[in-house]
């Protein structure tokens, strides 16, 4: 079927309409300065049958949250079918400085989709830019994707989602750094450059016309809402009991100070799963008084997941995998600590 | 008519993504009504795969063997356009 140009036109404005619509509402909200956070305090919680603990929970967050996870999903949806995904290729098998300054620069608009990286990590590698940049893609990526920044600055706070990015480009750049100069990272460069053969690559992307690709990222936006709402929702509702049942002394005993900051960032890295729950757990705990270090170094446990770290022993070595994850695991410790010290509340 | 290869790229096991595109294939193959054409899928993790292609971002197509969409699913009507354009119809 040829569609004319005209059709394509009209496809092309309504669903800009459509996108303008999601990014106004979200400015609108701002103007008038609601609150697209859950507004309930652990209190309001006390004294609820227990089936309405998780109904209520999910009411209150819906009022709100609605135009903030459209906004958030229509917004990476867009950014991931529109950023230039040839010059990542292009570019990578140049000199260390561009291998890391893409890694660092593209993790967070290509990885919305959490199946996508161990794939370009192994790409990485293979392309010959080195196991550095590779690490710093690798833990670049989770910690500071579109998805979960946006949902970090309208769920906790914007300050810790703009401190959650420069810690993880810290972080990453220096896990990137440090492995590459390890015995074992260097092994692996060696034994990848020997079989590198300097093939002349076929690359000949084609550009669809806009209203393809508007739909495509209005599709893609779709398959992330379907793969990431279900947990989100069952996230929600944990956080729901959390609230109302995790007593506030609990949480304050235990989640603030050093040993605050130490705790969160061991349980951060189990409990992970690419679904965004940790941000409404973390918000959830806030809320309940744990301290803004020990937030911090449980939103950056993240990158140490086990299921990654499976995938990537098998295509490096477990003493890679080791030693990214010490040095995650030690960033995220060092960077809650400085950050509570820094903004008064460890 | 002259023989086509389609190469399909994307993770082991496969994601969601990419078996849309194999979809995507199959049904504008079947649309053009040629006999020639072979679908292959390849790994996006496998060394061999990067370093013959280039290709980092699934899910990814190749017309014979020149990498033409990347980190996206194109659509049926996009993949016959590709198709056609490499059969010269």
């Amino acid at each position: 079927m040829v569609l004319t140009e005209r059709i394509r036109a009209v496809r092309s404005l309504i669903m800009l309409v459509f996108i303008f619509f999601t990014i106004a509402s979200l400015i609108y909200s701002r103007i008038m300065a609601y609150s697209l956070a859950p507004t309930m305090k652990p209190a309001d919680f006390h004294g609820l049958p227990i089936w309405e603990i998780p109904v209520a929970y999910l009411m209150d967050y819906f009022s709100h949250g609605w135009i903030c996870l459209l906004f958030a999903f229509v917004v990476a949806g867009l950014v991931y079918e529109f950023v230039p995904k040839d010059a990542i290729t292009r570019y990578m098998g140049g000199n260390k400085v561009t291998g890391y300054g893409l890694a660092l620069a593209m993790a967070p608009f290509l990885t919305v989709c959490s199946c996508t990286m161990v794939p370009i990590f192994a790409g990485v590698l293979y392309t010959g830019a080195g196991i550095g940049p590779a690490i710093a893609f690798l833990l670049m990526a989770p910690a500071a994707n579109i998805l979960s920044i946006l949902l970090t600055g309208e769920i906790i706070s914007w300050e810790l989602a703009a401190v959650r990015i420069v810690v993880s480009v810290v972080v990453a750049l220096t896990a990137g750094l440090i492995v590459s100069k390890t015995p074992w990272g260097k092994s692996i460069e060696r034994e990848l450059q020997q079989s590198n053969p300097t093939t002349q690559r076929a690359v000949e992307i084609v550009k669809p016309p806009l209203d393809e690709r508007l739909l495509a990222s209005l599709k893609f936006a779709g398959y992330l809402g379907k793969q990431i709402l279900p947990y989100f929702l069952l996230g929600l509702v944990a956080v729901g009991y959390v609230e109302a049942y995790l007593p506030e002394d609990i949480v304050g005993r235990y989640l603030t100070g050093v040993t605050g900051v130490l705790i969160a960032s061991v349980i951060g890295g189990p409990l992970y799963t690419p679904t965004l729950v940790e941000i409404v757990l973390g918000k959830g705990m806030w809320d309940l008084g744990m301290s803004k270090g020990a937030l911090l170094s449980w939103l950056m446990g993240q990158p140490y997941d086990v299921a990654n770290a499976l995938a990537v022993s098998r295509i490096t070595r477990w003493k890679v995998v080791l030693t990214y994850m010490v040095i995650a695991w030690a960033g995220s410790v060092v960077f809650g600590l400085t950050y509570g010290v820094l903004s008064g509340s460890l | 008519m002259p023989t086509l290869s389609v190469e399909v790229f994307g993770p082991e096991p496969p994601c969601a993504r990419c078996r849309a595109v194999e979809k995507n294939v199959r049904d504008a193959i079947s649309k053009i009504g040629a006999a020639d054409i072979s679908i292959k899928k390849l790994n996006i993790a496998a060394k061999e795969t990067v370093q013959r292609y280039g290709v980092l971002i699934s899910p990814a197509l190749a017309v014979n063997g020149v990498v033409r969409v990347m980190g996206r699913i194109p659509s049926v009507s996009e993949v016959e356009r590709l198709l056609r354009q490499a059969l010269g119809t």
